[in-house]
């Protein structure tokens, strides 16, 4: 290892934890560029999100960018998964009443492949059946995955058996 | 290291190859594109890709996960995934950046800049040793956009750049938006900086879009490419005949219609930048 290897390593990474994790940047960083590249950070993680959760950025509307922001400064991005992991986080800290039918049944399908344990992202490798119920018209969505299989979904109606 | 630009293949125009783009690809006057390399399996290319490659494009990996710039060595498994993409894709050659995206155990999601210090440009030389080791083709280095810098610089940018590929002999991955929005962000002349890049080893030029915010410059390649950098563009090609000149758009795309439309101002402004050299060369 070149020079004072160990001493570039561990600035690196103060710089990173806070860029992505909200800790304190080191000493002779502007502080308003540290600021604006910190949001700048978030707001990408906020637009890949957005794009793999399109139902729920629908559903959330003007209201995305501040939620997603707020969540973002607490959270760094996972190590697994992408923005489909991110977006389960994120999606697991809203209210039931943020989420439409639809972001709903996006959430459904990204659970059948992520699971969520201890805070942190991993893909299924047991079994998964979720159900939720969705209106107009009322029907109950089933959503069945045996991995490495593809997830399955069946649609009841009401009164229907 | 002599200078890489006589033997640096002629790219022409270019665009990033993205499934969003693919539709643009086929237009007959772009000579190549480039494409994510860790998206690309290397046993089973995207149809779009081969596509190019059937058209006589050539079709050059990006990566964005090596870490050249990191305290670690560059990862063994990366660098063959790297390689293995060149190959099955036939590239001539390969980018990467000269950034780092990982440390302590934890990935940034993000190219984050690198001190520009001896002591990284020694770190860095080794890390670019290491890569040009595992790769088949000639290896380019792309330079970062930054809205911060570390303190302590002991050089420019451009003259960083110009070490690392001095002692490395790597091409150069020049971006010009990448140059226009640190240059804006961070108060310097773009184009006196432009001219002491290492012109002579440019592989490729990168363009992408941006947009101003409480007047800061963000490099996002997810808007269209401002008018200061169509500029840079029309300056690059005064000064030299640059292989490639490729359009990268990652995020938001509009209509094929205004994807074409930014291709063609391009191809414009570097028209203009010839003319103004009094270059006769094609492409």
């Amino acid at each position: 290892m070149a020079a004072d290897g160990r001493g570039y390593g561990e600035r690196q990474t103060q710089l990173l934890c806070a860029l992505v994790a909200g800790r304190d940047f080191p000493e002779g960083f502007e502080p308003d560029k540290a600021e604006d590249a910190s949001r700048s950070l978030r707001r990408k993680r906020g637009r890949a999100v957005a794009r793999a959760w399109p139902a729920l950025a629908l559903a959330l509307g003007s209201r995305f960018d501040e939620r997603f922001d707020a969540f973002a400064r607490g959270a760094a991005a996972p190590a697994l998964g992408d923005a489909l992991a991110d977006g389960l986080a994120f999606a697991r800290t809203l209210d039931r009443s943020d989420l439409s039918d639809d972001a709903r049944v996006e959430l459904l399908f990204a659970r059948a492949r992520l699971a969520h344990r201890a805070g942190v992202p991993r893909w299924r490798r047991s079994p998964f059946l979720g159900a939720i119920a969705l209106h107009d018209p009322r029907r109950l969505l089933v959503v069945v995955r045996i991995p490495p299989g593809g997830t399955r979904s069946l649609v009841l109606r009401a009164g229907r058996v | 290291m002599t200078a890489a630009h006589a033997t640096t293949r002629r790219l022409g125009l270019g665009i990033g190859w993205r499934p969003e783009t693919d539709v643009l690809a086929a237009r007959p006057e772009l000579g190549f594109v480039e494409a994510v390399a860790e998206s690309v399996d290397p046993r089973r290319p995207p149809a779009g890709l081969l596509a190019a490659r059937e058209r006589g494009m050539a079709v050059i990996p990006h990566g964005i996960s090596l870490s050249l710039g990191g305290a670690e060595r560059p990862d063994g498994r990366r660098l063959a995934h790297l390689a293995a993409v060149a190959e099955g894709l036939g590239s001539p050659l390969v980018s990467e950046h000269i950034a780092f995206v990982r440390a302590g155990g934890q990935e940034a999601g993000h190219l984050l800049p690198v001190p520009r210090t001896r002591e990284a440009l020694e770190i860095m030389t080794e890390n670019v040793a290491i890569a040009q080791r595992a790769l088949p083709v000639p290896l380019a280095l792309e330079h970062v956009a930054t809205l911060v810098e570390w303190p302590g610089a002991e050089y420019d940018e451009a003259t960083f750049v110009s070490e690392l590929l001095d002692r490395t002999g790597a091409l150069l991955l020049l971006d010009l938006s990448n140059l226009y929005a640190n240059a804006h962000n961070h108060g310097y002349d773009a184009r006196e900086a432009l001219t002491r890049f290492p012109l002579e080893r440019i592989a490729y030029v990168h363009v992408g879009g941006g947009y101003y915010r409480d007047g800061v410059y963000h490099d996002t390649h997810g808007d269209p490419v401002v008018p200061g950098v169509l500029e840079l563009v029309e300056e690059l090609f005064a000064l030299t005949d640059a292989p490639g000149l490729l359009l990268e758009r990652d995020d938001n795309f509009p209509t094929g219609q205004e994807l074409a439309n930014e291709l063609d101002a391009m191809a414009e402004a570097a028209r203009r930048g010839r003319e103004r050299r009094g270059g006769t060369d094609g492409g």
